[in-house]
């Protein structure tokens, strides 16, 4: 069963990801207003990290981080930075690592700001968050390039 | 928090008119998304939040305008499916989200903290339980069982079967303060959060057992403490007798409970004879041939295990992934890591839909051997490209598994320009630099650029490279380095563009 949870949750909908994301893509294209260039390609990172977080579903704690990560950008960005709610105060409630015998601190608590929403995992569900991460990573980098692809035709 | 969700929910609403297929992919996302939410949250999250159908319509047409950058978020969410955890607050860093707690954001319950204080209890999945169970079941733990069974079993919380899990937990926990009489006092604390977390399970188990066991445990309170207690005392009275059945029933959660009482009750009986045991036969299970019967090293084992298998998964994933350390096969995919969320921010930049000047991603794959094609975006600069350069940026942006093949060993590698040109001449050199971490030099913004190839077509221009394996932690800072910098500048295209003519390619090895 460990393997069927594994390769159900593996494979990304590459249906639903390009679906997310063109839509996305396609509204920010209706909005001739960008100023600058630089926003405009950060909107676009934003709606490619939005539309894998939301393919991926909300069982990964990765997906669910990357989404409320999104949100944030967005709304700094919007709005100067926030003061109605301050991200500081929820810094502080950030859960301690749960796992303190971990040996390698250096490259696992890498992995761990790489990864988001994997602060404070243990290693083997590290390892499995990452590896989900990968492939969503992986379909999204496709989708961009395929739809650069068929842009250029 | 609540408004801004509300918000989003109430975008729902207008997604009723979204195209079949959207509805078909949003339905399908919904229902699988209910379910992971009923099976994750059935104890803790109380979303009100969440639960809030799609009827809440404050702002129909507030999301367009919330922000002309961000209307295609607030698209997005409101296809979000109600069951996903409170992403309302969109001021809630990432961090905060990972608490690693499965059960979603809004966790963050004391009974969640402690529970995912315990550690990986809830990480493992079930027939992980299933094999200790039956590793139980076949050794016999000796010596300082109790903690042993209580580790074990409490790593059989998983949260999809916390029901099931936890009586066993609260069994195999209750026996540990009776069996050891001093007992470990380290472990209490954590069936104590299990208790608290899974207060209705615990009242549930109340009701099971009491079928089974001794009726002196009626008398226990049911507080989780006093459960647990009265757990031990009636389980040793109660398990003996449980048949060695199969465990994973969860139909019939009396028998899990019988068999796992039995089956820490076969650990404990050989405490017992340490700690002064108490009468009933039990079970002698031999350990397994050539392995620690330490319940500690028992459960490290397993960690161990899970790591590994986790690991070979991974490997699986990352390319040129023949490490076999653990360590540089960490290295390999925190670099492979950064390589893509660098790509997906490069792609971002150079997807303007020719509303900005985008060179073509140059990069050469000779084993790819496609066809040409010359399909160029972008205005500015594209004539000059050679028609190998077109065909490879249409490899590249095309088809990224070929891409993604670079890394797999073919030895080529994205170089920054410096150092493009410093090896320009080199025919042929090892291992070059700049690997995985997408050095992706950028003349304009919009490019990803490996450097072009030279009329030479032996020494192909540079894909996205692990070539540079080895040099692991430097080579992506510097080629990132490389594409910030480069990026900074913006784009003076035609300069750029010269200086990367003149560097070279990268040779394979």
């Amino acid at each position: 069963m460990n393997r069927k949870n594994s390769n159900k949750s593996r494979n990304p909908n590459k249906p639903t990801l390009a679906f997310y994301f063109l839509r996305a893509l396609a509204c920010i294209n209706k909005k001739t207003s960008m100023a600058s260039y630089n926003q405009r390609s950060g909107t676009i990172k934003r709606a490619a990290y939005a539309s894998m977080a939301l393919a991926a579903g909300p069982k990964r704690a990765w997906s669910r981080a990357v989404l409320c990560r999104v949100l944030w950008w967005g709304s700094s960005r919007l709005h100067g930075f926030p003061t109605r709610r301050r991200p500081r105060a929820f810094f502080h409630r950030r859960v301690r690592v749960a796992d303190p015998k971990l040996r390698e601190p250096s490259k696992a608590d890498v992995l761990r700001r790489l990864v988001p929403g994997a602060k404070a995992m243990d290693l083997s569900r590290l390892l499995e968050e990452t590896a989900h991460y990968i492939q969503y990573l992986r379909a999204q980098v496709l989708l961009m390039q395929n739809v650069v692809g068929s842009v250029s035709d | 928090m609540q408004q801004s969700s509300r918000e989003m929910q109430g975008m729902a609403s207008s997604l009723n008119g979204i195209p079949s297929s959207a509805g078909v992919a949003a339905a399908a996302a919904q229902i699988a998304l209910q379910e992971l939410h009923n099976g994750h949250r059935q104890q803790q999250i109380q979303n009100p939040s969440m639960q809030v159908p799609a009827a809440h319509f404050d702002h129909s047409t507030a999301g367009s305008e919330a922000g002309s950058h961000d209307d295609f978020f607030d698209q997005m969410l409101s296809s979000l499916p109600s069951s996903w955890p409170d992403l309302g607050n969109p001021k809630v860093p990432w961090d905060l989200t990972s608490s690693s707690n499965p059960n979603g954001l809004a966790g963050k319950s004391p009974e969640e903290s402690a529970t995912a204080a315990a550690e990986g209890l809830q990480y493992a999945p079930y027939d992980e339980s299933l094999l200790l169970a039956s590793r139980l079941r076949q050794h016999q733990i000796s010596g300082g069982s109790s903690p042993a069974g209580k580790q074990m079993l409490l790593q059989l919380n998983h949260p999809h079967q916390q029901q099931q899990q936890q009586q066993m937990l609260l069994q195999g926990m209750g026996r540990s303060p009776v069996a050891t009489s001093g007992g470990d006092s380290g472990l209490l604390p954590m069936p104590l959060s299990l208790g608290s977390a899974g207060s209705a399970d615990s009242r549930l188990l109340v009701d099971r057992s009491r079928d089974e066991l001794d009726p002196s445990f009626r008398s226990n309170p049911t507080g989780g403490e006093g459960l647990y207690n009265g757990f031990g005392g009636s389980l040793q009275g109660g398990a003996q007798a449980a048949p060695q059945q199969h465990f994973h029933h969860p139909q019939g959660p009396s028998m899990p409970a019988q068999n796992f009482g039995g089956a820490p009750s076969a650990g404990v009986g050989q405490a017992g004879a340490a700690g002064g045991g108490t009468a009933p036969p039990r079970q002698r299970v031999r350990a397994r041939r050539g392995q620690a019967t330490d319940p500690h090293s028992i459960a490290e084992r397993l960690r161990r295990e899970r790591i590994a298998e986790r690991m070979k998964a991974l490997q699986e994933l990352v390319p040129n992934a023949n490490k076999t350390d653990k360590a540089s096969m960490l290295d390999e995919i925190i670099d492979y890591v950064k390589f893509l969320q660098l790509q997906v921010k490069v792609l971002s930049m150079s997807r303007l839909g020719g509303a900005a000047a985008v060179a073509p991603v140059v990069s050469d794959m000779p084993s790819e051997g496609q066809s040409g094609r010359s399909g160029i975006n972008g205005a500015a600069g594209n004539d000059s490209l050679t028609v190998t350069e077109h065909q490879v940026a249409k490899l590249m942006e095309e088809d990224m598994g070929s891409a993604m093949q670079y890394l797999q060993g073919k030895g080529l590698c994205l170089m920054p320009i410096s150092l493009a040109s410093a090896i320009s001449s080199a025919t042929c050199h090892p291992r070059p630099v700049a690997g995985n971490g997408g050095g992706i030099h950028h003349l304009n913004p919009g490019c990803l650029i490996p450097a072009p190839p030279p009329s030479n077509h032996n020494n192909p221009a540079v894909g996205s490279g692990a070539g540079g394996g080895g040099d692991g932690p430097s080579s992506p800072s510097m080629s990132v380095l490389t594409v910030q910098s480069a990026m900074a500048n913006g784009g003076d295209t035609d300069v750029s563009r010269t200086s990367v003519k003149d560097a070279a390619s990268v040779s394979k090895p």
